[in-house]
């Protein structure tokens, strides 16, 4: 190794303030350039130490930082908002509101969530059933499941109610309806503990 | 865990003064010092440290993650107000004038020391950076290579050359009577 191969060694071990190995240690004793070099480095390390020491004794400046964080929330404080923009806040909301209220309208007679309707409907019987897994086991017992109801949660409580419904509501539940039903016709209803109908049956379409 | 400059930055951009100090908290000494040691005047270097977070909360602060970190546009922006601030005209030398009064003056010779804060103020910006950042405020190679975005080699081989080029004007104002009247 030459002695310009040394220097980036020589000027680690100086910033370091660590002893040279024994090998640059010789190398340093026998070559008086890199002998030179190697107390020039250790010279500088030791001096960029009391500038450090000096650069860092710096008196605490707190009026500059509390003029700046003033400052940054002078730029970021909000302007109180004109009462007009307030009347013109409200009527926007209130706009808005009656606009959505129009389309959820809209979409509600368009695709009615399909329920029991009440004025149609005459509870005959309650009984209550632990469910299984979910509604379609009921179809061991002539029940549909209603194509739009959520799942039953195991061990849930149902109710299977007899009432006498409409054939639209039975339409819009899913169930096929003879045209020629004209009254309102007896079914079992079955509704989970959320009060939503799971599945129907009908009693006996016979006698219609 | 500690938040990222770069986090803190987002957040303040939305108003959150808690993240603008605590930047400030971080990044605002080694900014001073770094301005002290480019300047050589106390004074600049505190309006210098002050000057880069008025300019960082500005509507017209230019950060861009995607270009580099935070730390080093903070450091972009100090070492371009020092430009501005040398080319109105020389600099008070508020350091040259403390190391009079040293009381380290034992160890090093006065004139020593402030040739030495001379040389470096003198210095190419590429140089005198890397000694700042490396030997002053004692940060890593990759630390550095990260701040002033060049590799790991280059700025070792920066700092090996500065250091050389110090140990030069130091070796010739140490140089004994003799030598010089030679």
């Amino acid at each position: 190794m030459n002695c310009k191969e040394r220097i980036p060694g020589i000027v680690e071990y100086a910033r370091r303030r660590a002893e040279p190995d024994m090998e640059l240690r010789a190398h340093l004793a026998a070559c008086s350039g890199c002998g030179e070099r190697w107390e020039g480095e250790r010279q500088l390390t030791s001096q960029f130490s009391i500038m450090r020491i000096r650069a860092q004794a710096r008196e605490p400046m707190d009026a500059r930082r509390e003029s700046l964080m003033r400052e940054f929330a002078r730029r970021h404080k909000r302007a109180p908002m004109p009462v007009w923009a307030w009347a013109f806040s409200a009527a926007a909301v209130l706009l808005l509101a009656a606009v959505l209220g129009h389309a959820t309208h809209s979409r509600v007679r368009e695709n009615p969530v399909p329920a029991i309707r009440t004025h149609g409907v005459r509870t005959q019987q309650t009984i209550l059933y632990e469910a299984s897994a979910d509604a379609s086991a009921l179809s061991a017992d002539d029940f549909v499941a209603l194509p739009y109801a959520l799942p039953l949660a195991a061990g849930e409580l149902v109710r299977v109610v007899h009432a006498d419904l409409d054939p639209d509501v039975l339409a819009s539940m899913g169930i096929d309806v003879d045209p020629s039903w004209a009254s309102e016709v007896p079914a079992d209803v079955v509704v989970g503990e959320d009060g939503l109908p799971r599945a129907v049956r009908l009693a006996d379409s016979s006698q219609f | 865990m500690q938040r990222s400059d770069e986090e803190l930055y987002r957040l303040m951009r939305k108003g959150d003064q808690d993240a603008f100090a605590e930047l400030y908290e971080r990044r605002e000494p080694a900014l001073y010092r770094y301005a002290l040691h480019t300047s050589g005047s106390s004074i600049v270097a505190e309006e210098v440290a002050h000057e880069v977070f008025v300019q960082l909360m500005g509507a017209g602060a230019r950060f861009d993650e995607r270009r580099g970190s935070l730390e080093s546009y903070l450091y972009g922006v100090a070492r371009n107000l020092i430009r501005v601030v040398r080319r109105q005209g020389p600099v008070e030398e508020a350091i040259d004038r403390a190391v009079e009064h040293d009381i380290l003056g034992d160890l090093i010779t006065n004139e020593t020391m402030a040739a030495l804060h001379r040389a470096l103020r003198e210095m190419p910006d590429r140089y005198r950076d890397v000694v700042i950042l490396c030997d002053l405020e004692e940060r890593s190679y990759e630390d550095v290579a990260r701040i002033i975005g060049h590799p790991i080699g280059t700025v070792r081989s920066r700092l090996h050359r500065a250091r050389a080029l110090l140990s030069a004007k130091l070796k010739w104002l140490n140089a004994p009577a003799e030598v010089l009247s030679k």
